[in-house]
């Protein structure tokens, strides 16, 4: 089933998830749907990320002070949940990428020289 | 704090959350109606696309970190609708676990009140108790002579403080029916060492307590209360006891009650009063007279084993400055050997004979008992609710299929067991209130009263709260794991609710019948052991005939009167007695049998030697002629006392019959002699044997008969102050009792009196036996009502899940009995495990009762066929009421169900 193809992506996924997506909304403030958008345009469609699984770390991150949030209007006049990055958020990201970069780093430099 | 805001704005967050979301599935239905979809469908794409709406709030809501508490919230109040469905289940769940609950509280109650509990006084933790023992023996003796406690007082510095107390009863009444309350001869330095404050007046000061003194009192703070409703001019009356007069001088703290647990505390006096009330039989200087205990503070940052060792050191001068004079040399030199021991005491004194060594092991038993009563219960209710979860297949497979987690679902189905059990928590305090009361009241007699505080302290709740959940987990567990272990397909399809999972549902509950047939059989092992024991005690043959005798315990201590007058004025009152309208026979006598004391000394064969095997330790009583008359124990040979014997005549005595045919085997013991070493009481001159009696009970019913010798009342040398009379009657004792009071006024009316009857003096003496038959009796049959029940809605269960299979064997021709067959084995088998696993558990467990048992072993075969027995026929009722609805399944109604 197709449920189960994307999970086993999602677990790949999981560590990484929070940094994506502290990542997109510090572009600038942004609300949920669009953050799903975001990511899937940007990963081309890589991250089978379930739509629904990006609000339980949304609300996450808000609890832990990552990002804060704000009711405003969209461009279409509706009333949306706007996410922006924290002071402490930002933070985060920052050793959070540079934590990845390390890890990439290292991932790629096993990967060529055991060629 | 954040966390409580959250929960109060959850209303709040919770919409908003719903907003959110919408706000995404709207937004994504409207991106694909513009990728040209027609709108249903466009939104069940959104839908399917997002994955779950209910389950990811869900998770949001978890992100948000109060949710454990909302739900929780929810849960119970989901759990409180639940058991209301259900209000049968409910109600015998909750009564079941009411009743053990109750129960363990109760007995755990009084385990803290006699075992647990600090003394209500500074720093408890710095008290130890000072007793000693001698190099002959290894126990421990918890009393002392007032001259050891003078030495201990004046020379120790083990501890900051010691201090000195004796219990004893003070009569308020002058003379006619004895008004007695509970007292203790204090040492002046009694408050002050223990740190208990006045709560009125003042308290004993060492100026108090010097020889000579006049004597002050000292209230507790319970009696004036009831005796002066709590004034304060109560200070400064005086106060009469024993027929003195003691001026009371202050009350001491609220809810301390002396430091011997078990015993209230109504009056105290100085220990030198003591001379005042016993004038010249007074023990203030008898070296040989026990009766003092004694207590030390440790010294700040001393711990109790360096005063220990510190006493121990001391031992040889202190008991060595009062050596009893009047000892033969060879006790004299023990005596200087007998060395100090010190334990801690902060939860009160402890003595062999006190409340504590009592019933320590009695109540440790109970507990168990009531633990096990507990378990069985909970079992109970667990195959309840397992045999509920069944129903509720349903309902949880929706709740799966909409996206609750299974943990969740436990989560709901452990709060409901916990909720369940909580509320027979509540039920039980109530029951346990009631119940312990009930208990001191079982165990308080006339004799020895028993005061015990029962207040519920930190201990208690703390234990009942955790049994509480203890119990919700342990019965809610398995029923918890079974309910959510079902797959959401196969249980909404229509009728497999009974489907594979019942199956194995009705395997667990087998297993949980099992054990509670166990547990009821170690349990009703234990009941038919202490009943058993208990029927032994009364159907022995006590040597006497305890049913209509009064007794009349007399003190003329207040009479004054001189030695060489007290025989002349019993002898009055005898006659008097003798006289009564209804009475049968009167004697008098010193030591009654079965109150708990006892005269004993050894007496000699003049010119010859005990035999082997003789006991040297002599049972005495001094009795007038009618005393064998009264209690109907029959003389078997010779003659009994009469006018012949008199304090001039040849001195003469009675013995029993194990004391003639140890002391003379083979030979005639009429015509024999024996010789006192007691030469203050008894005649100097050997004393010729006048006739055997039957061996008769002394100070208990569970002692081996001893060697006793009678001696007449008219060759006694010093008659004592403190003596009964006994009246067999042929009306009920009690209605005698103002005549009788009458008969002794018109002597004097100054001697105090107390009534009782043998009968109930026999009861007192088992107390203990007897509330363990009936206390582990009620347990047992609350045991084996819960099995019943257990068995019963198992098998209903097993029968109603087997109709259709039943239904299918009588289509194709089984007949009715081999149906019952079929079920009866299928419980047999659950019922065979049980006992065998029982029978295994009770063998390992009941020799730890030994001791309690009376003329049975713990492995008594009668016995255990007997608990065997009464189970399998209870089990086997509770079984074959469902497999006669087995029997009678219609197959035609049972095939067409399905």
């Amino acid at each position: 089933m197709a449920a189960d193809k994307s999970l086993d992506k999602s677990e790949v996924l999981k560590g990484t998830l929070d940094m994506l997506i502290l990542k997109i909304v510090a572009l600038g403030p942004i609300h949920g749907y669009a953050i799903s958008q975001r990511i899937q345009q940007i990963s081309k469609d890589f991250f089978q990320v379930q739509q629904g699984s990006l609000y339980p770390a949304l609300h996450r991150l808000e609890n832990r002070g990552w990002l804060g949030a704000e009711w405003k209007m969209t461009e279409t006049g509706r009333e949306a949940k706007f996410y922006s990055v924290t002071k402490k958020g930002r933070k985060q990201l920052e050793s959070e990428m540079a934590a990845w970069e390390r890890m990439s780093d290292a991932v790629a430099l096993i990967l060529r020289t055991a060629e | 704090m954040r966390w409580l805001t959250l929960l109060f704005r959850k209303t709040k967050l919770d919409s908003q959350l719903d907003s959110e979301l919408r706000f995404h599935v709207e937004q994504q239905t409207a991106e694909n109606i513009a990728g040209g979809m027609n709108p249903a469908e466009a939104r069940r794409r959104a839908l399917a696309e997002f994955g779950g709406l209910e389950s990811r709030k869900e998770e949001a809501r978890d992100a948000r970190g109060t949710h454990f508490v909302e739900t929780l919230l929810q849960d119970i109040r989901f759990a409180f609708r639940i058991l209301r469905k259900t209000p049968l289940i409910t109600g015998i769940a909750i009564l079941s676990l009411a009743l053990g609950i109750g129960a363990n509280t109760a007995i755990f109650g009084l385990i803290d009140a006699v075992m647990l509990r600090m003394l209500p006084v500074q720093n408890p933790e710095q008290l130890a108790q000072i007793l000693f023992r001698s190099p002959t023996t290894s126990r421990l003796r918890p009393n002392v002579t007032n001259p050891i406690w003078e030495q201990v007082r004046d020379h120790q510095d083990a501890f900051a403080s010691v201090l000195a107390w004796g219990a004893t009863d003070f009569d308020l009444a002058d003379g006619g029916q004895e008004n007695t309350v509970s007292g203790i001869y204090a040492s002046g330095s009694y408050f002050k060492a223990l740190g208990v404050r006045p709560a009125a007046g003042r308290l004993l000061a060492p100026s108090d307590d010097v020889r000579g003194c006049r004597g002050v009192a000292v209230l507790g703070y319970g009696f004036w209360q009831s005796h002066y409703g709590g004034v304060e001019s109560a200070i400064g009356s005086f106060i009469r006891l024993n027929g003195y007069s003691f001026p009371i001088v202050g009350v001491a703290q609220r809810g301390f009650s002396g430091t011997d647990v078990g015993t209230s505390l109504d009056v105290a006096i100085p220990i030198c009063a003591e001379a005042i009330l016993d004038g010249k039989n007074s023990s203030l200087d008898v070296r040989d007279d026990w009766w003092l205990s004694l207590m030390g503070r440790v010294k700040p940052g001393v711990s109790i084993e360096k005063a220990s060792a510190r006493m121990q050191a001391l031992s040889q001068p202190l008991f060595g400055a009062v050596v009893p004079p009047a000892w033969p040399a060879k006790y004299q030199d023990v005596f200087r050997k007998y060395s100090f021991a010190v334990l801690p005491a902060a939860n009160g004194a402890g003595g062999p004979f006190g409340l504590r060594s009592q019933y320590r092991q009695p109540l440790e038993i109970l507990m168990f008992v009531v633990g096990l009563v507990l378990l069985i219960a909970c079992a109970n209710i667990a195959s309840l609710l397992l045999a509920r979860s069944a129903a509720r297949q349903r309902e949880i497979a929706v709740r799966l299929s909409l996206g609750a987690s299974r943990g969740r679902l436990i989560r709901q189905v452990l709060t409901e067991s916990v909720v369940l059990s909580g509320v027979g928590a509540l039920l039980g305090v109530f029951f346990a209130r009631w119940g312990s009361t009930l208990l001191v009241r079982l165990v308080s007699t006339q004799r020895s009263p028993v005061f015990l505080d029962l207040k519920m302290d930190s201990r208690v709740l703390a234990f009942t709260i955790g049994i509480a959940v203890l119990c919700g987990l342990l019965f809610g567990i398995l029923p918890a794991f079974r309910a959510t272990h079902v797959s959401p397909m196969s249980a909404m399809k229509e009728g497999q609710s009974q489907g594979a999972g019942g199956r194995s549902q009705s395997v667990a509950a087998r297993w949980i019948v099992a054990v509670q047939v166990a547990l009821s059989l170690v349990l009703l092992v234990g009941t038919a052991l202490f009943i058993h024991t208990f029927t032994n005690l009364m159907a022995l043959d006590a040597g006497f005939d305890r049913n209509n005798v009064l007794m009349v315990r007399t003190n003329i201590h207040n009479l004054q009167i001189p030695e060489p007058a007290r025989a002349p004025l019993y002898g009055q009152m005898l006659a008097k007695l003798q006289a009564v309208p209804g009475v049968v026979s009167a004697s008098q006598c010193w030591m009654t049998p079965l109150s708990g004391m006892q005269w004993d000394n050894s007496l000699a064969i003049p010119g010859g030697s005990l035999p082997t095997g003789a006991d040297s330790d002599i049972l005495l009583n001094w009795v007038t002629p009618d005393f064998f008359a009264t209690m109907r124990t029959p003389v078997v040979e010779g003659r009994v006392f009469d006018a012949r014997d008199t304090a001039t005549s040849t001195p003469v005595v009675i013995v029993n019959q194990l004391l003639a045919r140890t002391y003379f085997p083979g030979q005639n013991p009429i015509g024999k002699h024996l010789l006192a070493n007691n030469k203050d009481m008894l005649s100097k001159q050997p004393m010729e044997i006048i006739g055997v009696t039957q061996d008769a009970k002394y100070t208990s019913l569970r002692e081996d008969f001893r060697p006793e010798a009678y001696f007449p009342l008219a060759q006694i040398g010093a008659v004592g102050e403190d003596t009964t009379f006994e009246i067999r009657t042929a009306m009920t004792p009690g209605a005698l009792i103002p005549a009788v009071r009458d008969a002794m006024a018109s002597i004097n009316k100054s001697a105090s009196l107390q009534f009782t009857t043998l009968k109930q003096q026999a009861d007192d003496s088992v107390l203990q036996e007897h509330l363990m038959a009936v206390l582990s009796g009620f347990f047992g049959g609350l045991a084996l009502l819960l099995t019943a029940i257990g068995l019963y809605g198992v098998m209903a269960y097993v029968v109603t899940q087997r109709t259709h299979e039943i239904g299918i064997r009588m289509a194709l021709g089984a007949q009715q009995t081999s149906i019952l067959r079929l079920v009866m084995c299928d419980a047999a088998m659950v019922l065979v495990a049980g006992v065998v696993a029982g029978l295994l558990g009770s063998i390992w467990i009941t020799r730890l009762v030994r001791q309690l048992l009376f003329g049975l072993t713990p492995n008594d075969p009668l016995t255990l066929a007997l608990a065997i027995a009464a189970l399998v026929a209870v089990a086997l009722v509770a079984t074959y009421i469902p497999a006669r609805r087995a029997m009678k399944v219609d197959p035609m109604v049972a095939l067409r169900y399905e």
